[in-house]
């Protein structure tokens, strides 16, 4: 950075808003760059007028939990931290909506929206990084959990957005109702687009009530095969799982329904029949189970990828993940055939794995990843690759945010 | 004046013929006049020429020539959209994808179909229901809107409360730019990479580019469907169950409230049977059995909580079909009890619906116009039917200025211009109401990223300056809906 940078940017949202980033702060290699926490959604337009107009790089942050996935800045002379943005704005219990900052962490959001008497809500969105995800970063980077089987990502709870381009605009796409067809759905352009369109800055969100009784089915030991097969029977059978996760290597199948006490328990029971040696966990034994499923497949070493396939080739995956070596850890919703696998330490382990699981007919997404291969944000597509580069143009068109990880290298 | 109308240069005629063959490319004013709106009667216009192409590539060869000329072209799949989405411009064509129906592969196992874009919204659930699947997405005119033009709108539905909307069942599409390059958006799997660039495409209106091909999710039918039809004395009341249902956390495949007008109107129609009261709500619920069975006396409290003096519940398919009967049947039987009427769009928070209501009782009676309501309770999505009689000499105008009253009455209680009829032509003037500058040229940035010259549906979602100082037709109705095939929601 050159040197009154600091002074200036100062100048714009105050001198307490404005640090020297330190040496973590920095992408691999680079010196440290400026740290700047708006206080408001004008300050954050204001902030990137300013960075857009001196031609500087600039990478938002929310909580910091996600800050590998896609490929790499290539310079950053600016960090954006979208912290300062931390309101709840409304919350409507009756409607199960609520409009927050994008700096909000998810924990953060739990907390209020649980709280009102009467009305025990979540954000139905459990990513394994947990509850310091800010909303914003929720967006960005489309991160989810288990419950997607039930509820999606944050494409399906989104319903509008108010967020902040390159050039200074501050604008906003969709609304606060769960039903709206006016205008285009940017909403969606923001949702995976890894910060390289736009900041985010307030969020309006669907929420869902805490259920009031809930069951898990377990499946353990058992082989691939066996695996694929029950999986197979719990999606053609009369129920409907809030998660349907199979775990690798521990050979573990869980199903989870949610609901009333009275639905949760009979489809427990119907989904326990469908295997042998397949159980309905008491309350304890469920917890751990879920305790499982926390944070994986992320503690440990080795690059971690997203990755989505055909349902029909979940087995064959499996097998793979059974075999050892290449895939360390994963974890396959299988009614959907998406998930994420922590890999081999080996630097190749990431294109090993994405020549395995494009041989299925699927995609690998790195999100955490050191070393070649870690992909951005490029459909396989050219036209598609062409669209996608012109829109990255025509919302950031000076190449302010996250040069490199954009489509085609932008 | 017929003979000053600009017409397709001669070469451009010749060169679309040998794109599709001669048969399929329409000039002559008698056959162009079918196309002149679609199911959004009160505007307007014949194109140059209609072509009526067969497959993704003659869609590129023929947006190539509009793209070489300059010659703008809208999408048009069956016509039946309600805000002129698919109204001519009367210096371009009408690019018609109705012989493109077919269904190209069903993947049962993946539980995804790929269809084109001209097959009805229902042939994909009757091409998969033998099998025990179903396609969510159901608009009232299923059986003759197409999937085209339900990606093009991001059609619901009444069971789109608890399966969301068209862009949460579509994986992947093949869409003509408007340059006339072929891409492919989205995947057969999810997580495709890169932008969602199909969930843009997804309810622009034609402005995008033109879907040439769909893979569709379908998901297995629900074990159990449980109906009931609770009565309530007023909106009020009714209002207040949906919202007592909604807070509860029940999540119904459908709930549709229709006002003391609206059951009038349908037992003078069609003697439905439905009980004498001030409003009426028709709740669904699908699933598990014992889940449906539980939530299913939960929602039965709720309404009487709220003042339901009676609760039908239907025993079998039959009674099912029965009570259904009335709410499916309420726009034509609207039709036997005012001369004309006009169908607003509107959404607002569930949590206000009972005061939205009221308001809309309090416009009535400021306007001198009656206002039948039957809609989308569940999910706040408004359907005022405005009567009026278009021979009485303010009428048609009267009618307007309620619907745009109504509308106001919405986006001031926090909701949106349109929840499932789209912007089209008819709202693109209402567009500052909900969007300022600044949110327009944001999506203007994003148009011009798909579509530099403006070609592709040109007048539509967003508005330009040249655009809004012209007023709509009456309403007059689209053949469909007289032969009964369509309803106006």
């Amino acid at each position: 950075m050159r040197p009154g940078a600091l002074v200036e940017l100062a100048g714009v949202v105050g001198s307490d808003r404005v640090r020297e980033g330190s040496p973590e702060d920095a992408p691999a290699g680079g010196s440290p760059p400026l740290v700047v926490r708006p206080g408001s959604p004008e300050e954050v337009g204001e902030v990137l007028a300013w960075a857009s107009s001196q031609g500087l790089a600039v990478v938002v942050r929310g909580g910091g939990t996600k800050p590998s996935w896609g490929a790499p800045a290539r310079s950053c002379d600016l960090i954006l931290e979208t912290l300062g943005l931390d309101r709840l704005l409304e919350h409507e219990p009756g409607d199960l909506t609520c409009v927050a900052e994008a700096g909000m962490r998810l924990d953060q959001l739990q907390d209020r929206v649980s709280s009102v008497a009467g009305h025990r809500q979540r954000l139905m969105l459990d990513p394994a990084q947990g509850g310091g995800s800010t909303l914003g970063g929720l967006v960005a980077t489309g991160a989810s959990g288990p419950l997607r089987a039930r509820y999606g990502t944050a494409r399906e709870l989104l319903l509008g957005a108010r967020f902040a381009l390159s050039d200074g605009t501050v604008a906003r796409t969709g609304g606060t109702v769960v039903k709206n067809v006016a205008g285009y759905d940017l909403d969606k352009l923001l949702v995976g687009s890894l910060g390289t369109l736009a900041v985010v800055l307030e969020v309006s969100l669907r929420l869902h009530p805490t259920p009031e009784g809930s069951r898990m089915v377990a499946l353990e030991g058992i082989s691939p095969e066996v695996a694929a097969s029950f999986c197979s029977r719990v999606r053609r059978a009369p129920v409907a799982p809030t998660l349907l996760e199979a775990l690798w290597p521990e050979g573990t199948v869980l199903v989870r329904f949610d609901g009333s006490m009275a639905g949760a328990l009979s489809q427990a029971g119907v989904v326990a029949s469908l295997a042998p040696g397949a159980r309905v966990l008491g309350e304890d034994e469920a917890g751990q189970f879920e305790e499982r499923l926390r944070g994986r497949p992320w503690e440990g070493a080795g690059s971690v990828a997203g990755f989505a396939l055909p349902v029909s080739r979940t087995g064959s995956l499996l097998e793979l993940a059974e075999e050892g070596g290449l895939v360390r850890q994963l974890s396959l919703r299988a009614g959907l055939g998406v998930g994420e696998a922590r890999l081999d330490e080996h630097p190749e382990s990431l294109l090993r794995f994405r020549e395995r699981v494009g041989a299925l007919g699927g995609f690998v997404s790195a999100h955490r990843h050191q070393g070649p291969g870690a992909g951005g944000l490029d459909p396989l597509d050219p036209v598609a690759a062409e669209l996608a580069l012109a829109v990255k143009l025509a919302l950031d068109p000076s190449g302010t945010l996250a040069p490199g990880r954009g489509p085609g290298g932008s | 004046m017929e003979s000053e109308r600009r017409r397709l240069d001669p070469s451009a005629r010749e060169e679309l013929r040998q794109v599709v063959g001669a048969d399929w490319v329409l000039t002559d004013p008698d056959q162009l006049r079918t196309y002149e709106c679609d199911g959004l009667t009160g505007w307007r216009a014949v194109p140059l020429a209609v072509v009526l192409p067969a497959s993704t590539q003659q869609v590129a060869a023929v947006v190539g020539l509009c793209h070489r000329m300059g010659l703008p072209f809208v999408a048009r799949g069956s016509g039946t959209g309600l805000s002129g989405g698919a109204l001519p411009v009367e210096d371009g064509i009408v690019i018609g994808l109705s012989r493109m129906r077919a269904i190209l592969s069903i993947d049962l196992e993946n539980e995804r179909v790929v269809v084109q874009p001209g097959v009805p919204n229902l042939e994909v659930t009757r091409a998969v229901a033998p099998h025990g699947f179903l396609y969510a997405p159901d608009p009232s005119s299923q059986r003759v809107c197409s999937i085209g033009g339900n990606v093009a709108e991001n059609s619901g539905g009444a069971h789109c409360l608890k399966y969301g909307f068209t862009t949460n069942h579509v994986l992947a599409a093949t869409l003509v730019t408007s340059d006339g390059r072929v891409a492919h958006l989205g995947a057969a799997v999810l997580d495709a990479p890169g932008y969602d660039l199909l969930g843009v495409v997804i309810g622009s209106e034609g402005t995008l580019g033109i879907v040439t091909e769909v893979t569709l999710r379908v998901i297995p039918q629900p074990e159990t469907v449980k109906t009931l039809l609770a009565a309530f004395p007023s909106t009020d009341a009714a209002g207040e169950a949906v919202a007592g249902i909604i807070a509860a956390g029940v999540v119904p495949a459908a709930i549709e409230m229709m006002d003391r007008a609206t059951i009038e109107a349908v037992e003078f129609a069609m003697h439905a049977g439905y009980p004498d009261c001030g409003a009426a709500l028709l709740v669904e619920l699908d699933g598990p059995a014992a889940e449906c069975e539980a939530l299913f006396g939960q929602v039965v409290t709720i309404c009487r909580a709220s003042g339901s003096e009676e609760v039908r519940v239907a025993s079998d398919e039959a009674e099912r079909a029965l009570l259904w009967k009335g709410r499916r049947g309420a726009f034509s039987a609207m039709g036997r009890v005012s001369p004309d009427y006009y169908v607003q769009d509107g959404v607002v928070p569930r949590s206000r619906l009972a005061e939205v209501l009221g308001g809309i009782r309090e416009l009535e009676a400021r306007h001198g116009l009656r206002v039948a309501n039957v809609f989308h309770a569940g999910d706040g999505n408004l359907h005022p039917l405005i009567l009026y009689d278009r021979r009485s000499p303010d009428g048609p105008e009267r009618a307007k200025a309620l619907a745009e009253d109504i509308l106001t009455l919405c986006l001031e209680a926090g909701g949106s211009l349109t929840g499932e009829h789209g912007v089209g032509r008819d709202k693109v003037c209402q567009m500052p109401k909900l969007f300022s500058i600044t949110d327009q040229a944001a999506m203007h940035r994003v148009r011009g990223a798909f579509d530099p010259y403006g070609l592709a549906n040109p007048g539509k979602l967003l508005p330009t300056p040249r655009l809004c100082g012209e007023h709509p037709g009456i309403y007059r109705p689209h053949p469909a809906e007289l032969a009964g095939m369509a309803q106006r929601l």
